[in-house]
């Protein structure tokens, strides 16, 4: 579904924020994403999305080699992947309903069924009773939920999220989870970035660590339990089944 | 093919919300434009209004040929006579002015009176006058039969009436001349305005073309609704510009009939064919659809 093969990514000239990252996530999975700040999450999570291409190496997404995607497929395959970054990137100008019917027209779906499948989705995350909301009258966490609506709606094979919990109370965060965890369960991979380590391990099936210099992989273990393997410099290296280093955790 | 269409339906729904958003902006600069079509079209209005009164007059050039004052009183009836018979298929008719005749009409003009009357006797010719017939390239078939009558015996001098046709018609060119440049011009100024307004628009939808682009929008999906912003503005501006044409011409006509009335004519500016205005509106809108898409490549690469 999602496979790395020695992917490293840099910015500008020579500052490296990931570096020879080799590893394979299989159809179904749940993954966490974990690391401090400025590790690289978000990142890698750009690089599944297609959002931003690797300085080297070769991903491949969904059965398809990014790099060697054209300009014209890359939408396509964005298609399939449903993306909820930091920022949730809502439309203010527009309802609830309309941000989650944006995915759909992009598809050029028929509008009864497009209006359909968005209250379906709006409901999923518990906000059928906000459609003709403006996302700027709604909190923190059902901004969050509506992003995940519009993330969902086109059914996406895999689900990538950056922070979905960030400054939200436990239920809260805990709602928006149970929703990952509900499309996860249907077999949509999803992939999750987040700091809050103790509510990932509630969730996730398996864990990646990101940390400078330093790429672990729980794979093979029970979750949350890391495989890390240390790199010289900021060269990373771990996949699942790599001779593991040490173990956090 | 029908998610295409749906995808056009949703392009243009997305466009004239973003027209109606801002209705100031968007009157502003639809004004703008159908001021600027305005004049090229007023122009054509000049050039299609004075094309059959320049074809009327260019229908009827005459010939004037003068004889040798000293030739026979029945040399210009045979004149006539031999330019019926050898030239029939080019002269729609000949007359023949005797100089008795001339001098009479002269007489009777009260500026030649007094000189005439100290002259000794007629010094006027006998005349023939050969009307041509309708065609093309009349100036060039009325100087090659001056050519060739000036080579006949008697003929003294043979004068050629379409010289003021050539002048109206140089006249003509160069109003054309003058309206392809305008209409340059003013192609220039819808290129600019939509450019900018697409510019406009493109930075403020910024937001919403990064959302498309993550949700798997194609760049055409992306592209659509500006090109649509293009094409309609200018189509609804040439539309205000024909109006604006028409209003103008309403004074206007006013003020040439007073002047066409004391040459005892008639003459009117009309706006060219509902056909030609159809042709124009298209073309506006097409060239608003490529500056669009010309603004929206450039300023949407983030």
């Amino acid at each position: 579904m999602i496979e790395f093969q020695h992917v490293f990514k840099s910015y500008g000239q020579g500052r490296s924020i990931l570096a020879d990252l080799t590893f394979k996530v299989s159809a179904g999975e749940f993954v966490y994403v974990a690391g401090p700040s400025g590790a690289g999450k978000s990142t890698l999570l750009k690089l599944i999305g297609g959002l931003e291409p690797p300085s080297r190496g070769s991903i491949q997404v969904n059965g398809h080699r990014l790099d060697q995607l054209s300009n014209r497929a890359r939408p396509y395959l964005r298609r399939a992947v449903g993306v909820i970054l930091q920022d949730t990137h809502l439309l203010y100008d527009r309802s609830a309903i309309d941000n989650v019917l944006l995915p759909l027209a992009v598809t050029g779906l028929a509008p009864s069924i497009a209006r359909a499948r968005a209250r379906a989705a709006l409901e999923k995350v518990g906000l059928s009773s906000k459609e003709n909301v403006h996302p700027i009258e709604l909190s923190g966490g059902e901004q969050q939920r509506l992003a995940i609506a519009r993330a969902i709606v086109n059914r996406p094979a895999i689900l990538i999220a950056d922070e979905p919990t960030a400054s939200l109370d436990i239920d809260t965060a805990r709602r928006i989870m149970s929703v990952f965890k509900d499309f996860n369960r249907v077999g949509v991979t999803t992939v999750i970035a987040s700091h809050d380590d103790a509510l990932m391990a509630e969730y996730a099936t398996r864990a990646f660590k990101i940390e400078p210099g330093k790429f672990a992989d729980s794979a093979g273990q029970r979750a949350p339990t890391y495989k890390t393997v240390s790199n010289q410099k900021p060269h990373l290296h771990a996949a699942a089944g790599l001779p593991s280093g040490e173990t956090s955790r | 093919m029908r998610s295409l269409l749906r995808q056009h339906r949703y392009a243009l729904a997305v466009t004239l919300r973003r027209l109606t958003a801002s209705p100031i902006s968007s009157l502003t600069n639809l004004l703008v434009i159908a001021l600027a079509l305005s004049l090229p079209l007023l122009g054509a209005s000049l050039l299609v209004s004075m094309q059959p009164v320049a074809r009327q007059v260019s229908v009827t050039p005459e010939l004037t040929i003068f004889l040798k004052t000293d030739a026979s009183g029945t040399a210009a009836e045979h004149l006539a006579g031999r330019i019926r018979k050898e030239h029939a298929d080019q002269i729609a008719g000949v007359r023949v002015i005797a100089k008795d005749r001339a001098l009479t009409e002269l007489r009777n003009n009260p500026a030649w009176e007094q000189a005439l009357k100290v002259l000794p006797g007629n010094p006027l010719p006998d005349a023939v006058v050969a009307s041509l017939t309708p065609g093309d390239q009349l100036a060039e078939r009325a100087e090659a039969l001056a050519q060739t009558w000036r080579k006949w015996p008697g003929v003294d001098l043979v004068q050629l009436d379409t010289a003021w046709v050539q002048r109206l018609e140089a006249l003509l060119r160069f109003g054309r001349i003058g309206l392809l440049l305008l209409a340059l011009s003013v192609a220039l100024v819808v290129l600019a305005t939509v450019f900018n307004t697409v510019r406009m628009q493109a930075l403020s939808q910024r937001e919403e073309i990064g959302v498309a682009r993550l949700v798997g929008a194609t760049e055409s999906f992306v592209r659509r609704p500006f090109l649509y912003l293009g094409s309609v503005t200018c189509s609804l501006a040439a539309l205000i510009g024909i109006g604006i044409a028409r209003l103008a011409l309403i004074p206007l006509n006013d003020a040439l009939a007073s002047l066409a009335r004391s040459y005892d004519a008639e003459f009117a500016l009309a706006l060219p064919s509902t056909w030609m205005l159809g042709v124009a509106v298209v073309s506006v809108a097409v060239l608003g659809a490529l500056s669009a898409r010309w603004s929206v490549q450039r300023n949407t690469r983030f």
